[in-house]
């Protein structure tokens, strides 16, 4: 039968993909952290100039470019919409909690 | 606020609107139907007074929604929500098709669950419910078997294919029951437990939402928001009866909700008449009234044995009481333009 030699094939594939997503998730990781890191780097540089660190209009640019990437992409544009608003509430949070640590 | 945009509107114009109503610090929500996209608004409206967003491209009309719940509005979509159950396709509750969940109040044992779920399968239900935590009223009372119960249930899912609904009470379940479960219900005295209510907002699970024992249908609506307030869309509304000073039945159906939720939300309506009536004998016409007021289906209890049931065996339908049912309920099925689901005619199934 060939489905004996093809079930070993299949799986061999099934875990090269998923090392492959892990990869993507561990590159995912980093380049958030690296995204928290700078806003927390803008936020500073907000607090010296006397700006302030909410932005509204700011985030809201952000999302929509993302939104648009996204189609661009081929992706569901308003899932992605989605992740960024968290995204951005992340990178808020470590701007906010900042402040609150130099009280 | 919702905002109805000009049909042809294009995705760049979409974006524009949405950017400047979230500049604002609102969010927004898109609902795009068949011939008309729609806008909501989530946040304080007060601050859109300064937006003019009739001037912006692809705007056609811009409405405040005077309700306290927005994404379950009936207005803040472009048509009716389906959701969806369980893992390839599953089961659709919502659509033309009525839905029909059946099972036991507790799972007691395996061999009574895969025994109710083959036989509620035949006779058309498209979901099994099974309780393995119980709200009982007495802290004596049976407590439902736990994990095992999970366990047993995931075990008849992957033998019969019917998506499993079950119970979740405590935020602390939440993340167990979701590794079985393909939706968590909210039972009724948790309607407005909203750490629980936050709690499965965050999941990626349907909610079955029970309507509480004197929840009004405004607090039920607002139970539903606050799920869908943290991410989660997929909520089915579930009216199951009130408290009333009536002492001959369980708790009274409220019929009136089901046209009443059907025109406020966009949400699928179930009913329960099983805790409804509190009797078996009053399953079968409950049904058939909230089918003909155009509930979108049913959650039923059955029990190969109601006599020996550990939990609610008053109200539990035998296995050949459902087949009646599910076979009775045709003609009503028919006569509101819907689609059930039923069993084969007797003869053929034995063939």
């Amino acid at each position: 039968m060939t489905g004996d030699k093809q079930w070993p094939d299949a799986l061999a594939e099934l875990a090269r993909i998923r090392d492959e997503i892990e990869g993507i998730d561990r590159a995912l990781i980093e380049l958030v952290a690296k995204r928290v890191e700078l806003a927390r780097q803008v936020g500073a540089v907000k607090r010296t100039a006397g700006l302030p660190v909410l932005d509204p209009p700011r985030e809201a640019a952000v999302v929509r470019r993302a939104g648009a990437l996204a189609r661009e992409a081929g992706i569901d544009d308003d899932e992605v919409r989605y992740l960024f608003w968290h995204l951005i509430g992340l990178s808020r949070r470590a701007q906010l909690q900042e402040r609150d640590a130099r009280g | 606020m919702i905002v109805v945009t000009r049909s042809g509107v294009s995705d760049a114009e979409i974006d524009r609107i949405r950017e400047r109503i979230e500049q604002l610090g609102l969010r927004t929500h898109i609902s795009r139907g068949e011939h008309r996209t729609i806008i909501g608004c989530i946040g304080d409206e007060a601050l859109l007074a300064e937006a003019s967003l009739l001037t912006l491209p692809g705007v056609e009309s811009v409405t405040p929604v005077m309700k306290p719940y927005k994404l379950a509005a009936r207005e803040f979509v472009a048509e009716p929500s389906l959701v969806r159950v369980g893992a390839h396709g599953g089961a659709v509750v919502g659509g033309n098709r009525l839905s029909v969940i059946a099972g036991p109040c507790s799972v007691e044992g395996r061999e009574m669950l895969r025994e109710t779920a083959v036989s509620v399968k035949a006779s058309g239900a498209g979901m099994l419910r099974g309780g393995a935590y119980k709200p009982r009223s007495s802290p004596y009372a049976f407590q439902g078997l736990g994990v095992a119960a999970l366990e047993m249930l995931a075990a008849v899912r992957a033998e019969t294919g019917l998506p499993i609904v079950t119970e979740v009470m405590d935020t602390r379940q939440v993340e167990e029951i979701s590794g079985y479960a393909d939706m968590l219900q909210i039972g009724a005295r948790n309607m407005q437990n909203f750490s629980l209510l936050s709690e499965v907002g965050s999941v990626q699970r349907p909610v079955l939402l029970k309507r509480g024992l004197s929840g009004t249908i405004k607090e039920l609506l607002m139970a539903a928001e606050y799920i869908m307030a943290r991410g989660n869309r997929d909520v089915i509304l579930c009216e199951r009866g009130i408290r009333t000073y009536e002492t001959m039945t369980r708790n009274t159906l409220d019929i009136a909700a089901i046209p009443v939720l059907k025109r406020e939300t966009h949400l699928p309506v179930i009913v329960d008449p099983s805790h409804a009536g509190g009797r078996a004998d009053l399953v079968a016409p409950l049904s058939f009234a909230a089918i003909a007021a155009g509930a979108d289906g049913l959650i039923v209890e059955v029990h190969p044995c109601p006599s020996d049931a550990l939990s609610d065996g008053d109200q539990s339908l035998t296995l050949t009481a459902f087949e009646a049912l599910m076979r009775d309920l045709q003609p009503f099925a028919k006569a509101v333009g819907r689609e059930l689901s039923g069993p084969a005619p007797s003869g053929i199934a034995a063939a």
